[in-house]
């Protein structure tokens, strides 16, 4: 206004003055209207930002503090008992900036956590600067309690996502692990990370994923442990594995690696004694890789379970001559090979296939590649380069190659199935979903193993006779390896294994027992050997765990109730 | 014209008022939307946690022992005979 005033004073013509009047009015009006709608137009960009972008710019400043966390689905066993699952627990932090004393937290914190590391402690807190420091995560909500009765300024809690293992040890090995951000580290729980998905959240909201459903059966699972657990006690055994698969579908319904881990302390599975015996180890696995021998001799056509086969001929390789621990002293039938365990029949049928055969018999069983199962890398095999004479021979009573026992059993389940080679699971397979197969020997050549193990336990002679069981039809193969030392293999230190399938007039199940540096007991009349117990072992585990399955004895395999 | 401007007054302040109370419904809505999803929040994780409680309380190292006390045990090949046997009846006279 006053502008205006001034200019018209200013200007001496009326009719100029007030055209340069209007120009200026309408200059300034349209100088407002703009600048008021550049505001408006500032305001609605901002309102598009917001609404498009959310709280983004928010969230970063606040982010630094708030640890990501994740979401994981619960883990449920092939019937759906819950084997992991999250739960919210409070954890304690500290923000520095708000602490009045700082010995007085420590020291009053140590009344509730003994093991607090109060120097580390004040540290963190003189840092003013810092805003968060964790102390403890995943308390109990009894300590929680504890702590905040102390009514410390500057300490708060925070709920967070915990996975909790309600059936402890249970399948330990096969669970895994989750780090302090539950995220999967080991077994299960990193296939859960990488293959199907966890939600990353701050605090603690539960997945609303569906539960991953293993192929585990916690009845089997408990009954094989604990049976395990029994013999090495009774063998003085330093450790035991155990594992239990349909050979139809490659399901994984038990495995055992003992000593076992708990899958809530992280610590555990780094101790070199408690590896994962079934897939994080590779060993020579003894006599039983003779159903192994005896498949590829009889795959090659010529041989029949009648060929006779010169076991008395001394059996050179190298520097060493091959022997029998009980020299038959007569020629043996291929089946009487089996039965009495020959190494020198079996070493005979090795060189009689050669090299090439070996290994590409080997490899179509799957026991020269690495295997992958959902646990992870099972530990690759361990072959010779080159199968010159000597290796043909120890390989050909499963000496001198190394495999994981997960490994061996996917082989030995195809050798039982009717021929056909599955790959292991540990994840419960879809009804309707197709396995893929692949043929690796004849239906007929099955057959002959299948008859070759049930005469194993029946027959007086054989090495399998305390695996029977009344009822359930069981089959099997023992095997007794010397464990490689310095120097050359160790004559007391045995891993003696069972390999059984059951029930043998359909055989929808595959059992391996193996016992680490068993001591000659009472129990096995003071022997070492894998039929003194190895195969009670197995006896005792299928006598448990055939109930569970729906094996009725003497009848056909009945549906397993769900 | 002076109607008319008493009247959009009016009208203006009435508006004001009415806004006013669904602004505030609103928010006592709202207050009560955030509570009943903090609730149902909170019973999903009781729910983890009783889920998590019951499988601890029923696992197979707590519950053999006290079968065991009961006097139960794995089933053996004799009673499974049996129940076999009489299975086979029980569909022979179908």
């Amino acid at each position: 206004m006053h502008a205006i005033q001034k200019n018209a004073a200013s200007c001496p013509p009326p009719s100029s003055r007030r055209r340069a009047s209007t120009y200026t009015l309408r200059l300034r009006a349209l100088i407002v209207t703009l600048g008021v709608g550049l505001a408006f137009a500032a305001v609605a960009a901002q309102l598009v930002r917001l609404s498009l972008r959310g709280e983004g710019a928010i969230a970063v400043t606040v982010s630094e503090p708030v640890a990501q966390s994740f979401a994981r689905p619960d883990i449920v066993d092939r019937n759906g008992r819950l084997l992991a699952t999250d739960v919210e627990m409070p954890s304690l932090f500290a923000d520095p900036a708000l602490v009045l004393d700082r010995d007085e937290v420590a020291e009053k914190l140590l009344a509730v956590f003994p093991d607090l590391d109060t120097q580390e402690l004040a540290r963190a807190l003189s840092d003013r600067s810092r805003r968060f420091v964790w102390i403890r995560r995943g308390l109990p909500p009894k300590i929680a309690q504890q702590v905040h009765d102390l009514g410390l300024p500057g300490l708060a809690f925070r709920s967070e996502l915990r996975r909790a293992y309600p059936a402890g040890r249970l399948a330990g090995h096969v669970l895994g692990q989750v780090n302090i951000d539950n995220k999967g580290v080991a077994g299960i729980e990193r296939h859960i990370d990488e293959a199907i998905g966890v939600e990353a959240v701050h605090g603690a909201t539960l997945s609303g994923a569906a539960p991953v459903r293993l192929a585990l059966d916690m009845g089997v699972e408990h009954g094989l442990e604990e049976e395990l657990a029994g013999a090495m006690r009774r063998f003085e055994a330093r450790g035991a594995a155990g594992l239990i698969m349909d050979v139809a579908t490659g399901e994984v319904l038990a495995a055992a690696s003992l000593p076992g881990v708990d899958p809530s302390r992280a610590g555990e599975a780094l101790d070199e004694s408690r590896l994962d015996k079934v897939a994080g180890g590779t060993f020579e696995l003894g006599s039983i890789w003779k159903a192994v021998t005896i498949a590829m001799a009889l795959e090659g056509g010529k041989t029949t379970l009648d060929t006779i086969v010169d076991v008395t001929a001394p059996l050179a390789a190298g520097r060493f001559t091959i022997t029998d621990l009980h020299p038959p002293g007569r020629p043996l039938t291929v089946a009487e090979v089996f039965l009495h365990s020959s190494n020198v029949g079996a070493g005979y049928l090795a060189l009689g296939a050669g090299a090439e055969r070996l290994r590409a018999f080997l490899a179509k069983l799957g026991l020269t590649e690495p295997m992958r199962t959902e646990l992870g890398p099972v530990a690759a095999p361990q072959l010779p380069e080159r199968l010159e004479r000597a290796e043909q021979i120890t390989i050909a009573y499963g000496h001198g190659i190394a495999v994981a026992p997960v490994q061996f059993a996917a082989a030995a389940a195809a050798l039982i199935n009717g021929g056909e080679l599955v790959r292991p699971t540990f994840l419960k397979r879809q009804p309707d979903t197709t396995v893929e197969r692949v043929r690796v020997v004849s239906g007929e050549t099955s057959a002959k193993i299948n008859e070759l193990l049930r005469r194993n336990v029946t027959d007086p002679a054989g090495t399998g006779r305390r695996a029977e069981v009344a009822g359930y039809r069981v089959g099997g193969k023992t095997g007794t390896a010397e464990i490689p030392g310095r120097g050359g293999y160790r004559k007391t230190a045995v891993i003696s294994s069972f390999l059984a399938a059951f029930p043998m007039d359909a055989p929808k199940y595959l059992v391996l027992v193996s016992l680490f540096e068993p001591k000659g007991t009472n129990e096995s009349r003071g022997e070492t050997r894998a039929g003194t117990n190895a195969a009670p072992t197995a006896a005792r585990v299928i006598e448990r765990i055939a109930p569970l399955l729906g094996v009725l004895p003497g009848g056909s395999v009945a549906a397993a109730g769900e | 014209m002076r109607a008319l401007t008493i009247l959009s007054v009016v009208v203006a302040i009435a508006s004001a008022f009415l806004l006013y109370g669904v602004s505030y419904d609103t928010h006592r809505i709202e207050a009560r939307v955030h509570a009943q999803e903090r609730a149902a929040e909170k019973a999903r994780s009781d729910i983890a946690v009783l889920k998590a409680e019951r499988a601890h309380l029923a696992r197979p190292e707590r519950i053999e022992p006290l079968a065991r006390a009961l006097g139960l045990a794995p089933v053996t090949e004799k009673q499974l005979g049996r129940a076999g046997f009489g299975l086979a009846t029980g569909s022979a006279s179908h």
